[in-house]
């Protein structure tokens, strides 16, 4: 995987079907500088993270599929169409922006309710109020914003995002700000919308919350798209990358001589932790554990691994 | 006994009809302490108040033995503070900005200047440190906060959020940092954040406060303790591996793709193994479950022993 943003994207598959977005070699430039550069991807229902690191381009992405940006280059569609200055498509596009740009004003209720008329609802009052209970703002709508905390605000905000229940629903870093309690929420939210069908992008920073919501993933560094696709996929495809396993068990060091005489196995060190193994084919091995360690009377007490999970794919993906 | 570094008692703060702090008690031992609690659970009153910029209403508060409000320039000496809003001068550099900073503090010049020219090397800024903070990242700003909050060595540092609006190697990078400086510099170290998964990392105790209230008070392992669950995640098959351990008088219950498993003795260690072998399942991951801090936010009807309560249910 070392060769990504070189000679293209890794791409996992996405399981087919209509995609509510598409990138078509998408590039923007900003006079000289380029924040989203020749980028090309589909998704289609369900949540997808948006990650990378600070400036590689995921807010511009945003904003082009939003329709506030076009591309230089390229071509963006959402269900089908481009966004850029098409307020039909904004009907069933949400978006819940980083900036804080709310009316401080306003009340939640009202917020809400002008997105609702925005959209040109019919039931512009019953919208808003059930888009108010989704994000639990219920006993702060008649507040003026500006005395709202910063989840109460990120809320107003998600909550005017999906007053028009719409397709897609694009959120830059909508964690933030918000408490732990109101964190659960929203994934929940997240997930259960996903379920019905709806296409969801958020970018964050927070990887062990992407990985809570699901396991779809859009990486950018530095304006390309480095991966794309379910990250244990991903991490499978960075085969000059062993996985790492450690075992813990009632005798370590016979293990780990039991473990070597097997050709999945390439390395095996014994460290404090218990017996950590080096293989390149992960599903081989996985399937040899149990077996091999009752051939050689070893009790195994504990199996796990700490390079497949979210932040280690993202931390391969990013330095290097 | 240590003695308590920051101690309330009876503490409350009202804004008109909002109760921010309600008779609050504490008592904060040395260490890496995480505050946590839900939005407007009075957790910046509670910073400021200890900072003495805000009046408790009733009550008091000290830190190191001196009152919140009558020894507020005593407090400022040994703490520092590091805000969680943007408030760095963008046309300084970070050299000029926390020697202006350590010079306010009362630091000699001389002593300003080396304080500066450590605590910068410390945070890791270098040779960006003579140009304008207008024009640096995220990372770097927040290690200019940091720096100018630990510039006259205080004995108590009161972080607001630290990792805000950093991208995973500078949070990575800010956490380590924290890490460091609690236990390098050996001072205690207070850490406002919502981030349980980053408490969990760099804290040694919890503070976790609700609607102006104590929720919880102790140290962090006692939140992440080991249950007597064992959780035995398969790539597939965990149907059939909870089948055959119910066929050998084990209790098991399927949760996606793990099976969960009461520890009864060590023995059973065994029977997972070579219900796993005899079924030739692709083992992922056995590990005995442990609390989470998250736990303590869920609804009170899962915080009660989260394992226990996991696979007392009958055998499916």
């Amino acid at each position: 995987m070392q060769a990504t943003p070189l000679t293209g994207p890794a791409a996992a598959p996405i399981e087919a079907g209509p995609l509510a977005i598409e990138l078509r070699n998408v590039a923007r430039w900003y006079g000289n500088v380029v924040a989203v550069n020749d980028v090309s991807f589909g998704l289609g229902p369900g949540v997808t993270g948006l990650l990378g690191p600070n400036g590689a381009g995921k807010t511009t992405l945003l904003h082009m599929l939003a329709g506030f940006l076009a591309p230089s280059a390229g071509e963006v569609l959402v269900l089908g169409r481009s966004p850029h200055r098409d307020p039909g498509v904004y009907r069933q596009i949400g978006l819940v922006p980083e900036r804080e740009a709310v009316y401080a004003f306003l009340t939640g209720l009202e917020y809400v309710r002008f997105n609702a008329r925005l959209q040109g609802l019919r039931d512009a009052d019953g919208a808003a109020l059930d888009a108010i209970r989704r994000v639990g703002l219920e006993d702060a709508m008649d507040r003026p914003i500006g005395t709202y905390s910063k989840g109460m605000r990120q809320r107003a905000k998600v909550a005017g995002a999906l007053v028009h229940d719409p397709q897609v629903l694009l959120l830059d870093e909508p964690f933030n700000g918000m408490d732990p309690r109101q964190r659960i929420a929203m994934m929940d939210l997240l997930g259960q919308m996903a379920e019905a069908g709806r296409t969801i992008l958020f970018s964050s920073h927070i990887l062990e919350e992407v990985e809570r919501v699901g396991t779809q993933i859009l990486v950018m560094v530095a304006g390309r798209l480095a991966a794309s696709g379910d990250f244990h996929a991903i991490r499978a495809l960075m085969t000059d990358r062993p996985h790492m396993i450690t075992i813990r068990s009632s005798d370590d060091r016979k293990l780990a001589a039991a473990l070597m005489t097997n050709p999945a196995v390439f390395a095996v060190e014994l460290t404090p932790d218990g017996c950590s193994v080096q293989t390149a084919q992960l599903g081989a091995f996985r399937r040899l554990i149990a077996g091999a360690s009752r051939t050689a009377g070893v009790r195994i007490t504990e199996v796990f691994s700490e390079d497949e999970s979210l932040e280690k794919v993202f931390e391969y993906l990013v330095r290097r | 006994m240590a003695m308590a570094l920051i101690e309330t008692s009876g503490l409350s703060k009202h804004f008109g009809q909002v109760k921010a702090l309600e008779r609050l008690d504490l008592a904060v031992e040395p260490g890496i302490i995480g505050l946590v609690g839900a939005n407007g659970a009075g957790k910046s009153t509670l910073l400021k108040i200890l900072l003495g910029l805000l009046t408790p209403t009733s009550g008091r508060a000290s830190v190191l033995g001196m009152d919140s409000v009558r020894e507020t320039r005593g407090i400022r000496q040994v703490v520092g503070y590091m805000p969680e809003h943007d408030c760095l001068p963008p046309d300084v550099g970070a050299t000029e900005f926390v020697t202006h900073m350590a010079r306010i503090s009362g630091l000699p010049r001389t002593a300003a200047r080396e304080r500066t020219a450590e605590v910068l090397r410390h945070v890791g800024l270098y040779e960006e440190r003579y140009r304008q903070i207008g024009g640096y990242s995220t990372g770097m700003k927040q290690r200019v906060k940091l720096a100018q909050a630990l510039v006259h060595d205080p004995k108590v540092l009161l972080l607001d959020e630290p990792t805000n609006g950093l991208d995973p190697s500078g949070r990575e990078e800010m956490l380590d940092l924290i890490k460091r400086t609690g236990t390098e510099f050996g001072i205690t170290v207070v850490v406002a954040s919502h981030l349980l998964g980053e408490i969990e990392q760099v804290c040694t105790y919890l503070l976790a406060i609700d609607a102006g209230h104590l929720l919880s008070a102790a140290p962090i392992s006692h939140f992440t303790q080991r249950t007597p669950v064992l959780a035995v995640e398969v790539e597939e098959g965990a149907d059939r591996l909870v089948a055959a351990l119910a066929a050998k008088g084990v209790r098991a219950r399927q949760d996606g793709s793990r099976v969960l498993v009461a520890i009864e003795s060590d023995a059973l260690y065994d029977m997972v193994r070579d219900s796993v072998a005899d079924l030739a399942l692709p083992l992922v991951r056995m590990q005995q479950e442990r609390g989470r801090l998250e736990d303590l936010f869920r609804d009170a009807s899962a915080t009660a022993s989260p394992g226990a309560a996991m696979v007392t249910g009958s055998p499916q």
